[in-house]
């Protein structure tokens, strides 16, 4: 063999004195009959990629990918979560053992001990052995990690409500429609005493209260909701006489016309 | 014609040894699933290359829509999902595709593992296919911010927590990855998007090519 | 071989098969992405709004240049655009409304912008001339007519449209 340094070349150029071309494996040691890769095998492939293809379009088609709301990071209620595929690493660092004083262990040394013995595993793996049973170790640990990774990820998944999860996120334009406020209003002097609080200065919401413009209610309906609540909003939270009370669903009704019209 | 058009080319640039090399080879009957059906477990790695060949692709056509830029990426991500033809099946290739390139690779690194294909002679291609991995997923952890959604942006933000734990360089890492100290923003996504669409793929290449040579010049492992 | 030339061998059989799965996983793989790509080519051109842009008193024999402002959707970017016209009312006291594009590349025009020509549009770029009713002067750079808005009168005020490429080579 002359290889590396030992090396001679044809004249000055880069082919090698005993240059062959690139010669393909011979696999006549191995049992059975081989096959031209160029058309019979790759026409096998070809056949498992289309069946694939069809099979992976059907499953863009049925489940759209999803898109949650336009990141917003005042959003304290929002329950971030990574791709599926590092939900493990997530789980993992919940664990007292690996979180708080332990951080390093848990993102660092743990992680970092099994990628790295993923990454040398032929040096740490030298045996001549092939065959999983003949070498127990090996198989072994990588069995373990395996069944670690999908616990994990079970662990994680599991404790998500994932449809209330979509269900609060969904995508929704945000508005442009910035709507006048008319801050001389009666009615909002009295939404300053009891509403503002969670529903914001300009009716946009907040963490804790959706937003008051673009609801369909009418005055009525909001008289109601200020005195008994709806929903996650508590009752009695409205401070105040039956007349600005009505000055109050007035006030409401009136700027979500106004924002209707624009 | 084309046989003309390829000889024109042949007699100038000498192809067909070029040509040959890639499809002129022998394919063993171990690895052949018309012949042992349990030898589906080969097909994996094509198909994470399949898969691969799928991302780039929905990727170039999303860029043509996509800006990186908190007050737009979204919008035009709702756009395009919502207006453009097919979008829908675009950014749905994609994303699913991101799912599934994962699986196929994890799933060829169980079939290479456990039939202990990596021993000498193969060591050096069994870690630059673990590189591989790596690299998609950072493509994945990457991709995640890029539509700016809630999700995207609280999953970076704990990303970048994480980053940070890191002892000694922990800070200068986040930092780097982050643009910015402290706000997880418009300099985030911007370097997110350079890092997903030029770093992470050119790198990808690089692998990809040195993990196929090797594969020509080592063949496949021989049956168990 | 010679008498079954007809016939197609096993390996030609097989490259054809090949050809047709790869065609097929390509055109699944890329028809979608493709109609993604041209979409704005496809897309039916929103037909043109017209906008309120001066009271039809204003108009007089002499043009003027009146300007409005239109909400421009571009996709996900919404922003104000103003547009502008040259309009006057011709001898058969018709309104006309010129666009003042110039049709040789794009500079804007002026209504007796040059001293020596004060009964024509004027382009200052390459000193493109047009007369009152658009059409370019012969022996200027431009090489066809300036462009016409379409208009509706309604109640007294004047909309305009799209502008209309008149074409043409004088």
């Amino acid at each position: 063999m002359k290889r590396g340094k030992g090396m001679t070349f044809v004249g000055d150029s880069r082919i090698p004195s005993d240059k062959k071309k690139f010669i393909p494996k011979d696999y006549s040691e191995y049992p059975g009959r081989t096959e031209a890769f160029w058309p019979n095998f790759l026409l096998k492939e070809w056949l498992v990629g289309a069946v694939f293809l069809v099979g992976f379009l059907c499953l863009t088609i049925a489940h759209p990918a999803p898109l949650e709301k336009m990141a917003d990071p005042t959003d304290t209620a929002y329950l971030p979560l990574p791709d599926w595929y590092f939900l493990f690493l997530y789980q993992l660092l919940k664990y007292k053992f690996a979180s708080g004083p332990f951080f390093v262990l848990g993102a660092m040394v743990i992680p970092g001990l099994a990628f790295g013995a993923l990454f040398l595993a032929p040096f740490l793996d030298r045996g001549k052995e092939r065959r999983p049973h003949k070498r127990p170790i090996s198989t072994g640990l990588m069995l373990l990690g395996f069944i670690g990774v999908f616990w994990l990820t079970y662990e994680a998944a599991a404790h998500v409500d994932w449809e209330a999860k979509a269900e609060n996120n969904k995508p929704v334009l945000p508005e442009e429609t910035s709507v006048e406020i008319d801050t001389e209003d009666p009615g909002y002097a009295v939404y300053e005493n009891s509403c503002l609080q969670c529903h914001g200065g300009e009716l946009e919401g907040g963490a804790a209260a959706p937003t008051l413009v673009g609801i369909e209610y009418s005055v009525d309906e909001i008289k109601d909701i200020a005195v008994n609540g709806i929903n996650t909003m508590p009752a009695d939270q409205f401070q105040g006489s039956d007349e600005e009370l009505q000055q109050l669903a007035e006030f409401i009704v009136s700027v979500n016309e106004q924002a209707a019209e624009e | 014609m084309l046989q003309k058009v390829y000889d024109w080319i042949d007699e100038r640039v000498d192809i067909t040894p070029l040509w040959r090399d890639i499809a002129d080879h022998e394919v063993p009957e171990h690895v052949n699933p018309a012949h042992h059906f349990s030898a589906f477990v080969y097909c994996f790695g094509g198909l994470t290359f399949f898969v691969t060949v799928i991302q780039i692709l929905s990727g170039m056509f999303l860029t043509m829509y996509y800006v990186p830029d908190i007050e737009n990426a979204w919008r035009s991500v709702y756009y395009l999902q919502t207006e453009v033809a097919h979008g829908q099946i675009v950014r749905g290739m994609h994303h699913w595709g991101a799912s599934v390139v994962i699986v196929m690779l994890f799933l060829h690194t169980l079939r290479v593992f456990f039939q202990g294909a990596y021993k000498k002679p193969r060591e050096l291609n069994w870690m630059v296919g673990v590189l591989i991995f790596f690299v998609m997923l950072a493509l994945g952890l990457t991709g995640y911010l890029l539509p700016w959604d809630n999700k995207a942006y609280f999953a970076t933000v704990v990303t970048l927590e994480i980053a940070e734990g890191v002892p000694v360089i922990g800070e200068m890492a986040k930092t780097l990855l982050n643009g910015d100290p402290n706000i997880v923003g418009a300099q985030t996504l911007a370097r997110f998007f350079a890092i997903h669409v030029f770093f992470l793929p050119a790198a990808l290449f690089a692998l990809m090519a040195i993990h196929f040579i090797m594969i020509r010049k080592q063949g496949i492992s021989g049956p168990l | 071989m010679s008498e079954k030339k007809q016939q197609v061998s096993r390996r030609q059989f097989l490259n054809y098969t090949l050809t047709g799965v790869g065609g097929f996983m390509a055109a699944g793989m890329l028809a979608p992405m493709v109609r993604f790509a041209i979409d704005p080519v496809l897309q039916a051109s929103s037909g043109g709004d017209m906008h309120a842009v001066v009271d039809v008193s204003e108009i007089t024999t002499e043009p003027q240049r009146f300007d409005w402002t239109i909400e421009q959707v571009d996709a996900w970017y919404t922003s104000d655009v103003t547009h502008s016209a040259w309009v006057y009312k011709d001898d058969n006291d018709e309104i006309v409304a010129l666009s003042p594009t110039c049709k040789h590349l794009g500079c804007a025009v002026n209504w007796a912008g040059d001293p020596d020509h004060p009964d024509q549009f004027f382009c200052p770029c390459h000193e493109g001339r047009y007369y009152k009713d658009g059409v370019n002067v012969p022996n200027t750079p431009p090489n066809a007519a300036l462009d016409l808005f379409e208009f509706e009168v309604r109640e007294g005020t004047l909309y305009l449209g799209n502008a209309i490429e008149r074409g043409g080579d004088n």
